[in-house]
């Protein structure tokens, strides 16, 4: 046979005319009686192949129908899958060929993986290669219409991962792919288009894809929080949680449904994340109840101070100056909100402290304008009744001309 | 009604109506020459802003100075250029600055990390910092906006 | 008698008395349509207005894109009293507009126009027009976003004229797209070429008033016993002291609109950003907006757009010619009322639409 790009149906016909000729009479059989079916999942895998990374590298369909030259196009099997791929993505001789900077271990890290640990054990029911990047259109990771790209990937993961009938026969919940959707992340990336914002592979992996011990969890965390993981390495807490067995930032943001985080949880009261270890007694107690004290006092001030300029602005005033520095009380505000996590009272109420005296002067900005737009109208009101007597004297000086 | 009466009345009026009038004249001329004498800021800041002297910037620091109604960072690079961008992070508005120690535009509310071209490359900043172009007139830096 | 020297001494270089003399004979007719007769005072009135109120912007207003937002934001923040005359500019701006149309529509169903009154009709007919393009140039001035988004769809329709529509668009433009180079060029006709052309014409204009007196309208002059006996009243001080009482009202109407309900400013323009939702024309050009929108696509075989705005063009032009083309009879009146009534419900109609169709 000649070599051939892909395989049409035309192909597979062709194929099943030379069986006959070679006396392979019962795989003719098979191949014709299957036609119509074989002809369109053929005739789908050849047109999904032209839009292949392996076409576009030249490869054809015996690179991994190894039996093709025989007139075979079964699938290789599950457990055989993934081996079959690393024989040329495991070979770092091989892909540098076709670009010298892509990976080669991505055999070795699935092996150490959930999915690879059981798929070597026999269990062909985990996920392989083709599971997630397909089989005849595999797409570079970064073709936004490949299903590992950073939009589709939660659906893949989900496809089993979100579904609880499967899950079930491993003992497992499927309820992440859900919960994760609820989340910031889900919004920064979806709502916002925020490709950087974490799914999925940024906490498990891919390749190697687990669940992050214990204690990697902040490490993962920290991959983006930076700030708040240093601030909570430094403190006390960390050492508190590594002696309980805690597993860091989820213990109060949770995993896969992570919100964003509002200022009630700090506190001793019902709803508050502190109260997993906390009530209102000592200090520790006096200290949770101050560092909320004082966010609920920057955010009053915050909505009011914003409440005065917006009606300002509403009555036809610019307030630049009370919008700059909302904005600096704002930004204490944010960072504030990230020094709650040295668990310290002093750093916290310093920049709070500045946030809230930033509000008032912004809040000062729309009272002043408030006050300016009282002085307009009091201005309008004298002019007015001047414009009014003036009217009526002048009224009166037309009704007393002299007739015409 | 007299005649006496009359002319008398008539020049009442008058003077309530010069009165008046010049108590409208007045709520005119006044706001007009208010609006006439030079207020005390006098001029529009508007696409450029002078961000000190050039000579004070020594390679390998950065300064923030206000732009309009936000601010903007000027930084001279370790290798002598100076480069200005919009100073409000591209996360959630926090005011960026130069750490020398890392080479790189950096904030403080969550770490976010910007290189000197202003590209966001660590932590959760989506998107670069704008960029602003900033020259030199005297000793004096200036930083446009690019229109 | 110092007030007598000063009058010979101005007497004997300008002739004053000549003038004041002519003004006290000069009599205003007196019926039940004379309120009619203060519109045109009344757009004089906001022209004057519009005239000190802009030469005042034009003090801290910086004509470039870079800078004409920056700068109208300065007048309204930090010059003392701009923000009054910002807003008072643009409201009389829409005020002049309304109030010389009830002028113009007042005129027609008088027949104010006949002869020999003719030249006024067309000089005040082409003021209005000067008009308008006052309120279109002066849109964009603020380089916001919703008049850079509606200049942009306003001077597209230039481009539908008929023959010279590309080269006016371009003229407009002055260039291919709505741009810095529009704003400069738009602001050159706002404060000189229109200024100019509009003050020669109110004075042709007002010289047309002033020699031809104002006119009785027929139906009054039939009723009136003896055609030359209908009542009326001296201009000096009769009409100008009832003239002098619209105008401080409505300055008083004014300064109250500035205050209570200021001409917003809004974002500065972007070009590149995509248009906002609920761009429209002010208010006076909306008929012609959405004429454009109930066309059909062909007319004739000819594009549906460019019948509709040749056809807006034949109109003008007939209004504009009206007096020459309406003759003397009262059945040729009657013809004009009509039209004049069809133009007016048209105009209210397609504008109530517009309007309707704005409304959340
Ligand atoms: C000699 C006469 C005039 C001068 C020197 C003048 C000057 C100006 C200037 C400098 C501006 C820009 C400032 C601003 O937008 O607030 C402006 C805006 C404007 N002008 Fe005039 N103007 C004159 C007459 C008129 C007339 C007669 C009309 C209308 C019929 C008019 C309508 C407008 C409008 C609608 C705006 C935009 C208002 C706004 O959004 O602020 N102007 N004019
Ligand atoms: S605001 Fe700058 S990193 Fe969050």
């Amino acid at each position: 046979m000649t070599t051939v790009r892909w395989c049409d149906g035309a192909m597979v016909r062709r194929c099943a005319r030379q069986c006959v000729v070679q006396r392979c009479a019962l795989v003719a059989c098979l191949l014709l009686a299957a036609d119509a079916r074989a002809q369109t999942t053929a005739d789908a895998a050849a047109a999904a192949f032209k839009d292949d990374v392996h076409a576009a590298a030249g490869l054809a369909c015996s690179a991994c129908h190894r039996s093709a030259a025989a007139g075979m196009y079964d699938a290789p099997a599950r457990t055989a899958t993934a081996p079959l791929c690393a024989t040329c993505h495991g070979d770092a001789a091989y892909m540098r060929k076709f670009d010298p900077q892509l990976r080669v271990d991505q055999f070795a890290q699935y092996r150490t993986s959930g999915h690879g640990k059981r798929m070597e054990a026999g269990d062909g029911r985990v996920a392989t290669c083709n599971d997630c990047h397909g089989a005849h259109g595999v797409r570079r990771v970064r073709d936004a219409r490949s299903p590992v790209a950073p939009l589709n990937v939660v659906a893949t993961c989900g496809r089993c991962h979100g579904d609880a009938a499967r899950m079930a026969l491993f003992g497992r919940q499927a309820t992440a792919p859900e919960e994760w959707s609820a989340s910031v992340h889900a919004a920064a990336l979806v709502k916002r288009g925020d490709t950087s914002a974490p799914t999925c592979v940024s906490c498990h992996g891919s390749h190697g894809a687990t669940p992050p011990g214990v204690a990697s969890v902040a490490n993962v965390c920290a991959q983006c929080h930076l700030r708040e993981a240093e601030l909570f390495r430094a403190s006390p807490k960390r050492d508190i949680f590594e002696a309980l067995g805690q597993a860091e930032c989820l213990v109060c943001h949770g995993n896969h449904r992570i919100e964003s985080p509002p200022d009630s949880w700090v506190g001793v009261q019902e709803g508050a994340v502190c109260t997993q270890c906390h009530d209102a007694t000592g200090d520790s107690g006096a200290a949770i109840v101050d560092i909320r004290r004082r966010l609920d006092g920057l955010q009053a001030a915050l909505s009011a101070a914003d409440a005065i300029l917006t009606r300002a602005e509403h009555a036809g005033m610019l307030v630049d100056e009370g919008r700059l520095a909302l904005q600096t009380a704002r930004e204490h505000q944010v960072q504030s909100r990230a020094l709650v996590h040295a668990f310290a009272a002093a750093p916290f109420a310093k920049t709070a402290d500045e946030g809230l005296a930033a509000a008032r002067r912004a809040h000062e900005a729309g009272e002043a304008a408030m006050r300016e737009l009282q002085v307009r109208r009091q201005g309008l009101g004298v002019a007015t009744l001047l414009v009014l007597a003036f009217l009526v004297t002048l009224w009166a000086k037309i009704r007393r001309l002299p007739p015409a | 009604m007299t005649h006496a009466e009359e002319p008398a009345r008539r020049g009442v009026l008058n003077w309530l109506l010069g009165l008046w009038g010049g108590g409208v004249l007045a709520s005119i001329v006044y706001p007009v020459a208010r609006y006439l004498a030079p207020p005390d800021i006098p001029e529009a800041a508007a696409l450029s802003t002078n961000a000190g002297s050039a000579q004070a910037l020594a390679p390998n620091s950065g300064r923030v100075v206000p732009f309009g109604a936000r601010p903007a960072i000027v930084i001279r690079t370790p290798a002598g250029e100076l480069r200005a961008f919009s100073a409000t992070c591209t996360h959630l508005d926090c005011t960026v600055q130069y750490r020398p120690d890392l080479q790189r535009i950096w904030c403080a509310c969550h770490n976010g990390e910007y290189d000197l071209n202003g590209r966001n490359v660590a932590g959760p900043p989506p998107r670069p910092l704008d960029p602003y172009d900033a020259n030199v007139t005297g000793d004096e830096i200036v930083i446009t906006r690019r229109a | 008698m110092t007030d007598g020297r000063w009058r010979a001494w101005i007497d004997e270089r300008f002739p004053l008395d000549d003038v004041l003399e002519s003004l006290r004979h000069k009599r205003v007719p007196h019926h039940r349509y004379s309120i009619w007769y203060y519109f045109g005072g009344m757009t004089l009135f906001l022209f004057l207005i519009q005239v000190g109120t802009g030469a005042l912007l034009l003090l801290y207003y910086r004509p470039s894109a870079t800078e004409a937002y920056e700068s109208v934001q300065f007048i309204v923040s930090r010059v003392p009293f701009g923000w009054l005359v910002r807003s008072i500019h643009a409201w009389a701006a829409n005020l002049m507009v309304a109030s010389a149309f009830a002028h113009l529509f007042s005129v027609l169903f008088l027949h104010a126009y006949r002869r020999p009154r003719e030249l006024t009709w067309i000089s005040g007919f082409l003021l209005l027009l000067l008009t308008l393009g006052f309120g279109f140039t002066g849109y964009l001035l603020p380089w916001n976003e919703v008049s850079f988004f509606a200049t942009r769809v306003g001077t597209d329709i230039a481009a539908t004229v008929p023959v010279v529509g590309e080269g006016l668009l371009r003229f407009l433009r002055g260039g291919d797209d709505v741009t810095g180079a529009t704003l400069t060029r738009l602001f050159g006709f706002h404060v000189a070429v229109l200024p100019a052309v509009a003050t020669a014409l109110v004075a042709f204009h007002l010289l047309l008033v002033q020699r031809h007196g104002m006119s009785v309208p027929p139906s009054i002059e039939q009723r009136a016993a003896d055609p030359g006996t209908v009542r009326s009243i001296p201009f000096l001080p009769h009409f100008l002291l009832r003239d002098l009482f619209a105008w401080t009202a409505v300055l008083a109407a004014l300064a109250a609109l500035a205050t209570f309900f200021p001409w917003e400013l809004g974002a500065k323009a972007d070009p590149f950003a995509p248009a906002p939702a609920g761009i429209r024309p002010e208010w006076y050009f909306l008929w012609a907006f959405e004429t454009l929108k109930h066309v059909p696509p062909t007319v004739a075989g000819l594009s549906g757009e460019v019948v509709a705005v040749a056809a807006m063009g034949l109109g003008a032009l007939a209004a504009l010619l009206l007096p020459l083309l309406a003759g003397e009879s009262p059945r040729a009146r009657s013809v004009v009322v009509w039209a004049g009534a069809a133009a007016l419900l048209f105009l209210s109609v397609m504008t109530g639409l517009a309007l309707r169709a704005a409304a959340p």
